[in-house]
């Protein structure tokens, strides 16, 4: 049953990403045959003595009243982390071989990521970029944030080529708190490049995702006759056979593939490709699993 | 080779179709989109010389499929000769019986040159024996048995018809198409000018059909009896007329003497002048016939080699003349007076007028009378409307006019109509009535010409709940009705008779609707002519009259079986002479037949209309060279069937080609499927 909402195609034929994500999140987590501990209860975590500069409202005066010293109490809902989406809204998002393209697939995860840092009280951010930053929504917890987030998603048309320096060196500026940088994109550059690009995040004590999104149709294109492809960012076109397509193109791409892994790998960034035939779950379980650990 | 419809040639110009369409297919690079060409290299990869081969090879395909319908369409054919020795000709022997073969042993002649015909043919070879009048009559069908058909030429006797060479043609032109192979047409006749249909397209024959001539006879001076007005009833014999043409065809001026004979007695003859190829009139005044029906006859002593139309018959009945019973109050006194005047317009008036006064014709036997008309007398007495009423039931018939005297009563006396209101338009202004509707079938109401010109005043507003409606004026007034009671017939003229009410005594109408209703009423009126030619059809009872058996007499012998004379409609009558006839509703009548007299015009068909005749029947028409029959023929023989079995496979061929080069990926028709759910 679950596997059947969090089917692609199934998600694309529901109106509204706050339901799509909602739809997905709640069926995911329902799922699970344990409550996560990282729930969006006021639970009481522990408790902290008192600094200077501290917020007066969360000193427990219980405590003072009896032991004459301040302590803060705090609860595991303030243990709270900060989320902060990148969106691949570049052309080359846009290809699909069935009725979930890329991009559309990207915005489903963005969307039910967000929704997922929602409930757990997390801050969320969300920058959409192509060549450069088209939409930049600073990451908070406030009242009302998941909506601007999902309205910005909603809104994130395919643009011009992907660049990745320009919204990395971005993010840098405005990245003040270490957190989780979930990047969703197809990553069609260099493995080294990305990687180069990317690697200072980490530097700042955050945790990187790359979602490495893919058509089937781009890992093992099939091809019956020699075709004329055309870049969909650069326009190029270029005359392809099958026969290289079935043979040299695989293993370059599997090359690629395993050396983005390997560099991310090595830079410590968690590296996840997702095919868009393939349900969402996966996705949003490696997500977890890491939001878990840095908890 | 030709072709049948060589117009549907230019669809050929449609195979620029398939060539603009893989011009453009092989020039649109049509190219996938796909993310990023990052791990992809350029070289040589295309195989565009393969596709091209392969496209072409559907190209060239769909090309011929498109050449092919239109050759199809044009119709194909070549010309294959069948020779001779392997066709077998049907011989159709046409002996003309018409007639103008009676004139001195034509057909004699005819008869022995068929004869002549069929012992040239070889033993086996078909032949068949017609007789040409103004019909065909087949004596044999095609058969290779020379005995029956030497013994159909000899049953062959004179007839009275008129021959009909557009007849011939006809029937040659159907039996071409049954036998489906040549046919010698041999036509053995006198070729008599008058008997070319009109249009000479008639004529026409078919192909394959080898039209061979066979002349009896030459043209010959003839002088005939070319018509007889004789009045078909005689009531006063001295006031009879009785007018006859006399003829003369490639003749020269000559005296003859024509004679009126009656059931074989000679009762006048006269002698006249006939100008040369002329006509000339003979009258006679007075026939003394006896009652009943009599035998009339004109005759000239010609002495030409056509005797049979030397003489006219005509038929006459002698009978007392009908009396009309006029009822008449003496409100309308003029009326009496039109209405005489009209029945006496004629010279040999069928009916004599009384005159009586409504209490008088209370007493009178009312049954002593053909017709009784009632004039304006308003409301009946009782016993005199029963009486009428008794009258017409019996088989009487009562004419009523209606005027101010009716437009006070309730009903019109027996018609039994209601009677509304008076139409009145005022006689000084311009405000009058005129007939708008006319029953043209009736045979009353088709004499008066539609009242043309008659102005009405009056008319009196009667239902015609019961009654059929004949005219009806302008607004819509019913003006003559006409109704059966029992077996009799009532007619309302819903105006008067006199010029009061109307003016129609003072047009020219008002005569024939007099004499025309007062036949029609009085039993007089019938369709049936007395006097016809050869091959007509008398009419032996009414449309749908299933009682009573019809009796046709000639010579004394009775032509109908018993299932016709209880069930035939009509009767053709072929032969000169005198018919006695009995309808199925009893009424006897003797009718008179004579052949067609421009059967009397001897004059032959000139060659060159001969040969141009003969030459329809050969493929060679336009050069007019007449067919040979030593010649093998050449047909034309479609090619179509062949070129749709072409078209056939190249369509399969197409199907499979185009299924192999143009089908999608099995990716992308999986993905369009995915879209399609």
């Amino acid at each position: 049953m679950l596997q059947r909402f969090l089917d692609p195609s199934v998600l694309a034929g529901i109106s509204g990403l706050d339901l799509i994500a909602k739809t997905v999140v709640d069926g995911f987590i329902a799922g699970l045959h344990r409550s996560p501990d990282f729930g969006f209860s006021q639970e009481f975590a522990e408790y902290r003595a008192y600094t200077p500069g501290d917020d007066l409202r969360h000193v427990d005066w219980n405590v003072f009243a009896r032991t004459e010293r301040a302590f803060l109490k705090r609860y595991r809902g303030e243990t709270n982390s900060q989320l902060t989406i990148l969106l691949d809204a570049s052309r080359s998002m846009k290809f699909g071989s069935h009725a979930t393209d890329k991009l559309e697939y990207a915005k489903f995860l963005a969307a039910s990521l967000a929704y997922l840092a929602h409930m757990q009280r997390d801050a969320a951010g969300l920058i959409v970029f192509d060549d450069e930053v088209r939409r930049y929504v600073r990451a908070s917890s406030r009242q009302g944030q998941l909506a601007r987030i999902l309205h910005a998603i909603e809104n994130a048309q395919a643009g011009a080529r992907t660049d990745f320096a320009r919204p990395f060196l971005t993010l840098q500026e405005f990245l003040r708190r270490r957190g989780i940088v979930a990047a969703i994109s197809d990553f069609w550059e260099q493995p080294a490049k990305i990687v180069q690009t990317v690697e200072p995040l980490r530097y700042r004590g955050n945790d990187l995702i790359l979602f490495h999104v893919l058509d089937p149709e781009e890992i093992h294109p099939r091809l019956r006759h020699p075709a004329l492809l055309e870049d969909l960012e650069t326009g190029e076109a270029m005359e392809v056979s099958p026969d290289y397509v079935s043979h040299e193109y695989r293993s370059k791409v599997d090359a690629h593939l395993e050396d983005l892994r390997t560099r991310a790998k090595g830079a410590g960034i968690d590296y996840f490709l997702i095919d868009t035939s393939r349900p969402l779950d996966a996705a949003l379980r490696e997500y977890l699993a890491i939001r878990k650990g840095k908890m | 080779m030709g072709f049948f419809a060589p117009w549907f040639l230019a669809g050929i110009a449609a195979v620029g179709l398939p060539v603009w369409l893989h011009l453009l297919k092989k020039h649109r690079s049509d190219p996938r989109p796909f993310p990023s060409l990052m791990l992809f290299e350029r070289r040589e990869v295309s195989s565009v010389k393969h596709r091209r081969l392969e496209h072409l090879v559907l190209f060239a395909l769909r090309a011929a499929m498109l050449i092919l319908l239109a050759l199809l369409f044009a119709n194909p054919f070549i010309r294959r000769a069948i020779p001779i020795a392997r066709q077998k000709h049907l011989t159709v022997i046409a002996v003309d019986d018409s007639f103008s073969m009676r004139a001195g042993n034509r057909l004699q002649q005819a008869k022995d040159q068929a004869q002549s015909i069929l012992a040239s043919l070889r033993p086996g070879d078909p032949v068949q024996v017609v007789a040409l009048g103004a019909q065909i009559q087949t004596l044999t069908q095609p058969t290779t048995d020379l005995a029956e058909a030497r013994a159909a030429i000899h049953s062959i006797q004179p007839a009275d018809s008129r021959a009909s060479f557009g007849e011939l043609a006809r029937y040659s032109r159907t039996l071409a198409e049954s036998v489906q192979s040549p046919i010698e047409l041999d036509l053995v006749s006198d070729l008599q000018k008058s008997a070319m249909p009109p249009g000479f397209a008639d004529l026409r024959l078919d192909p394959g059909t080898n039209l061979v001539l066979h002349q009896v006879g030459d043209a010959a001076p003839n002088w005939t009896v070319e018509s007889v007005t004789a009045p078909r009833r005689v009531y006063d014999p001295k006031k009879v007329r009785i007018q006859a043409i006399i003829a003369g065809f490639g003749a020269p001026a000559a005296k003859r003497a024509v004679s009126l004979l009656l059931n074989g007695k000679s009762l006048q003859t006269k002698t006249v002048d006939v100008p040369e190829n002329g006509r000339a009139q003979v009258e006679f005044l007075g026939l003394d016939a006896p009652y009943g029906f009599s035998r009339g006859e004109v005759r000239i002593d010609s002495a030409d080699i056509l005797a049979a139309d030397d003489h006219y018959d005509f038929a006459v009945e002698r009978a007392d003349p009908k009396k009309i019973l006029f009822v008449d109050d003496g409100r309308h006194p003029r009326a009496e007076l039109y209405y005489k005047a009209a029945l006496d317009a004629s010279p040999d008036s069928a009916f004599t007028l009384e005159s009586l006064r409504p209490e008088q014709a209370a007493n009178a036997k009312l049954a002593n009378y053909a017709l009784i008309v009632v004039s304006d007398l308003g409301a009946l007495a009782g016993g005199f409307e029963d009486s009428l009423k008794g009258y017409v039931s019996s088989g009487g018939a009562l004419l009523i006019a209606l005027g101010p005297a009716s437009a006070a009563a309730p009903r019109v006396p027996v018609l039994d109509e209601a009677i509304q209101s008076s139409a009145y338009a005022h006689p000084e202004g311009e405000m009058f009535l005129s007939v708008s509707e006319l029953d043209t079938g009736d045979p009353v109401m088709r004499a008066v010409e539609r009242f043309d010109g008659v102005k009405f005043y009056q008319a009196i507003r009667v239902t015609s709940a019961k009654s059929r409606v004949l005219a009806r004026l302008n607004d819509g007034t019913p003006l003559v009705l006409e109704r059966a009671i029992g077996e009799g017939k009532v007619m309302a003229f819903t105006s008067t008779f006199d010029n009061t009410a109307n003016d129609l005594p003072l047009h020219a109408a008002w005569v024939p609707f007099v004499q025309r209703s007062a036949e029609y009423l009085g039993g007089e009126g019938s369709d049936q002519p007395v006097n016809v030619t050869a091959d007509s059809y008398i009419e032996l009872r009414a449309s749908g009259d299933k009682t009573g058996a019809a009796e046709v007499l000639f010579d004394g012998r009775r032509l109908l079986s018993l299932e016709e004379a209880a069930s035939a409609r009509n009767f053709a009558v072929h032969n000169e002479g005198f018919y006695e006839l009995k309808t199925a509703s009893g009424r006897r009548s003797l009718i008179a037949v004579h052949a067609d007299r421009r059967e009397s015009d001897l004059a032959v068909i000139p060659k060159e209309t001969l040969d141009l005749w003969k030459a329809t029947g050969s493929d060679d028409s336009a050069s007019g060279a007449p067919a040979s029959a030593d010649q093998g023929d050449k047909k034309p023989w479609g090619l179509w069937p062949i070129l749709l079995l072409i078209l056939l496979g190249v369509a399969v061929a197409e199907s499979i080609v185009a299924d192999r080069h143009l089908k999608p990926p099995p990716a992308v028709e999986k993905s369009k499927r995915k879209e399609a759910a």
